[in-house]
């Protein structure tokens, strides 16, 4: 069986036919365009976090991905604009034989810098099996993948083999982080067994390379001489700028730091009533989950009824109007509306009930003798939202102590590898991205996550077997009942206190156009001037 | 004749200063100011109209009204209150920094001073150790390691601020050792301590206290920084610092979060500034501008 996927094949001839008319447009475009074309300008961007790894197959979060975007080629990659798609970016042809096999064919010439020659099948194997070779952290993008087979024809072409069906494939797996490219003999060269190579990229294919990197200062892209790909790169330098606070972020494009970035819900229609000069505001949904999770592991939170009663003490709404200004709608669950497995309720209603947290709270013995921690990144709307669930909790007689911590304290606070201090963590209000499948929010809460991810510790058998059944499940509608139990399960837990899917305003000077996913997430290779 | 002289009496040295202190219309100015801070941190409890922690959604980022004097924050809470409250945390920090800071850099000073010279050498060694790292980012690197809270706080700018009393101490201390008095005190076989505690603490003791006040703002300052940057007390406890970096988030919605943290800083700053200027004009007149 066949299965031509929902993206634009590119072929040969229309390859060539895409050629001749760009370079129609390019002659006969204004002057002031064919100028930004060859000389470009530069562009400084708002980031939420800096990036930590730049080795696709074992990339951290979304800041590193926007980067590679930019630096590496995937087979395929999003297409800006309001409608979740993908067309080829590497892929010549990419088509889905059947329901484990994915054929590719590359396109020929795509070059590798520092002298790594051209992309061939051999590195798009090298770089897929790597990620399972190795025990990537992120794996689990990959699924079951069981090889890459080579065309012995062509030097080209290959099939993914997966073990069994994967529907995150084409939404996740191929046109995000694992799913980038890299050159097998720079790699190898680099590490000596192919492993992580962390921050040193050994060759970049995109239309840009990493120039500079200061941590928590900015990152620099520029122009990639080697590149002769169709992508032509909008500006002659990139800066994306770390800031942990959207609120800072703000104060720097007023001041003229900042061409492009988010905006915070509390100050949105602020800025729509007075936006500053030359500036566009766009509004969209976000996949972004945000939650209050408790640890099951500490001694305190580790009571089952006293995490109850918080769940219960938990006013949403009002999380809302402080925290966000109205400006965003309380979520049911990890799963954004529209997505599979979405659910239209969650079990404990957004207002919660004091009556039956109060309930809980006896059942758990009554409040804790100390002050409980709440954990936060330091930045405007997660205090708030802390302080906010402070102040809830007092209602019931629970002390809340919140404890703000930079990013680099924050991230690696549950997680084991970074030492002890995951035992006494108690609540923590977080944040999770998320992409276009149910999968991505899910599988940081198996039991694998534990201690990595999974800051909660929840680990539950049945969860982590219907996440694994819903990555094959063909059927729509039964999956999204898979993922709608999944959740059902991490709130019957008590760990878990979903609060929302936030959304996402972002504006930009009106001589940008930028490039963005559906949720607004940046795709800066794509940016170019207005 | 003999009667008249004997009747005549010396004014006290406190009456002294007094006087000279209400003839420096600034250092007035800035006592008022320093005890209207201090008083207000005494009674902040019984003058705050509202707990300072009340969150009150209806009335977000208000202005200036007749139930809230300096209106409210993005969550609420009446800003008066909590510039109250903040000024209690600010003096403390600023008494226990101070009082940790003076007395551990006191009897550094002295050991440093008086004791053998190997001694001194090391503890230079250490002050200026200690002085090499900016005040703020040690602050940070503490609060990387063991957590933002007020002792945190109190930790961090007591420690920076132990080597700049203990090296004026040292300083006058060595210029003491070699004075006639204190020659005379160890020949007729004072002990160590002695002569530390009763012939040199007293003329050190003095200038060291105007410095100390000099550096109140200073203190206050450090704190209000590092809860700016959410290094400091922890929320909701209402630093001025906190206030004014959520004044600064919000400042599109509303300004007055933004002046209510500062106009207590810079009041303090102003009032501790000109106090301690007029006390070093009064208890050193070598210094006096006009003299």
């Amino acid at each position: 069986m066949t299965k031509k996927i929902h993206t634009i094949t590119l072929g040969r001839r229309g390859f060539l036919q895409g050629a001749v008319a760009t370079g129609l447009a390019a002659g006969t475009m204004p002057l002031g365009q064919a100028i930004w074309a060859a000389e470009g300008a530069m562009l400084n961007a708002f980031s939420y976090a800096d990036i930590d790894k730049l080795d696709p197959g074992f990339y951290q979060n979304g800041y590193n991905v926007d980067v590679m975007n930019c630096i590496y080629h995937k087979l395929a990659r999003y297409v800006p604009g309001r409608e979740w798609e993908i067309e080829n970016e590497a892929a010549e042809e990419l088509e889905q034989v059947d329901d484990t096999h994915i054929r590719f064919r590359l396109k020929p010439g795509i070059m590798f810098s520092g002298g790594y020659g051209e992309m061939t099948a051999e590195d798009v194997k090298f770089s897929f099996e790597r990620v399972l070779e190795h025990d990537s952290p992120v794996k689990g993008d990959w699924g079951p993948l069981k090889e890459v087979q080579l065309d012995p024809d062509d030097k080209y072409a290959g099939t993914i083999v997966l073990e069994k069906p994967f529907q995150p494939l084409w939404t996740i797996t191929i046109p995000y982080g694992v799913g980038h490219i890299v050159s097998k003999k720079a790699v190898m060269e680099a590490t000596g067994d192919g492993g992580d190579f962390g921050m040193k990229p050994p060759a970049f294919s995109g239309p840009y390379i990493l120039d500079e990197w200061k941590p928590n200062q900015y990152v620099k892209l520029t122009r990639n001489p080697d590149y002769s790909g169709e992508l032509k790169p909008g500006y002659d330098e990139i800066r994306i700028i770390p800031m942990d606070d959207e609120k800072v972020a703000e104060r720097a494009y007023e001041a003229g730091d900042l061409d492009y970035t988010g905006i915070s819900l509390s100050s949105l229609s602020n800025y729509k009533a007075n936006p500053p000069a030359d500036t566009t505001i766009k509004e969209f949904p976000s996949l972004y989950y945000v939650w209050v999770g408790m640890n099951i592991d500490n001694e305190v939170t580790g009571n089952e009824d006293l995490r109850k009663a918080i769940q219960w003490a938990i006013n949403v709404p009002q999380i809302m109007d402080a925290a966000y200004f109205g400006e965003a709608k309380p979520s049911t669950g990890l799963i954004a509306p529209g997505l599979t497995g979405h659910r239209e309720k969650a079990l404990i209603p957004p207002e919660g009930d004091l009556d039956k947290a109060r309930e809980y709270l006896e059942k758990a013995g009554g409040p804790p003798a100390q002050p409980i921690t709440i954990d936060t990144l330091n930045a405007t709307t997660w205090k708030t939202i802390a302080e906010v669930i402070q102040a809830q909790l007092g209602q019931i007689g629970i002390q809340v102590q919140v404890n703000v911590q930079d990013s680099g304290s924050f991230w690696t606070l549950g997680m084991e590898s970074e030492g002890d201090r995951w035992k006494n963590m108690q609540l923590v209000v977080n944040r999770f991205s998320m992409m276009p499948d149910p999968f991505y929010a899910t599988t940081w809460f198996t039991s694998d996550q534990v201690g990595i991810w999974n800051w909660e510790r929840f680990s539950n058998p049945e969860f982590d077997k219907l996440n694994d059944e819903a990555l094959s499940e063909a059927d729509k509608d039964k999956r999204a009942a898979m993922y709608r139990k999944m959740q059902d399960l991490m709130e019957e837990s008590g760990a878990y206190r979903f609060l929302t899917h936030e959304a996402s305003p972002v504006m930009y000077r009106d001589s940008v156009e930028p490039a963005l996913r559906p949720d607004a997430r940046p795709l800066y290779v794509g940016f170019k001037p207005a | 004749m003999a009667e008249t002289t004997a009747s005549y009496k010396e004014p006290s040295a406190l009456r002294v200063y007094a006087g000279q202190l209400r003839r420096n219309p600034m250092g007035m100015l800035g006592l008022v100011l320093v005890l209207i801070v201090v008083a207000t941190a005494i009674f902040a409890p019984w003058l705050a109209p509202y707990d300072p922690n009340q969150i009150m959604l209806g009335p977000r980022m208000g202005a200036p009204s007749a139930e809230h004097w300096l209106g409210t924050d993005q969550l609420g809470r009446d800003l008066l209150s909590r510039v109250i409250a903040g000024g209690r945390i600010a003096m403390l920090v600023a008494v226990a920094t101070l009082g940790a800071a003076l007395s551990v850099g006191l009897a550094l000073g002295l050991i440093a001073g008086y004791g053998p010279r190997w001694l001194d050498n090391i503890l230079l060694l250490i002050f200026d150790a200690v002085r090499s790292f900016p005040v703020i980012v040690f602050g940070l690197a503490v609060v990387a390691l063991v957590g933002p809270s007020l002792y945190t706080v109190i930790l961090v700018v007591a420690i920076t601020s132990i080597p700049i009393y203990a090296r004026i101490v040292r300083t006058q201390t060595q210029a003491l050792r070699g004075a006639e008095f204190i020659l005379a005190e160890r020949a007729m076989g004072a002990s160590t301590l002695r002569i530390l505690g009763v012939h040199v603490l007293p003329n050190v003791l003095g200038p060291l206290l105007i410095l100390a006040s000099m550096d109140v703002p200073m203190v206050i300052a450090t704190e209000a920084g590092l809860s700016f940057l959410g290094m400091g007390v922890r929320p909701p406890a209402p630093s001025w610092g906190t206030i004014l970096n959520d004044g600064y988030n919000f400042i599109r919605n509303s300004p007055w979060p933004v002046i209510a943290g500062s106009a207590p800083i810079i009041i303090v700053t102003l009032g501790f500034t000109f106090l301690g200027e007029a006390l070093r004009d009064i208890f050193d007149p070598k210094l006096r501008r006009n003299s």
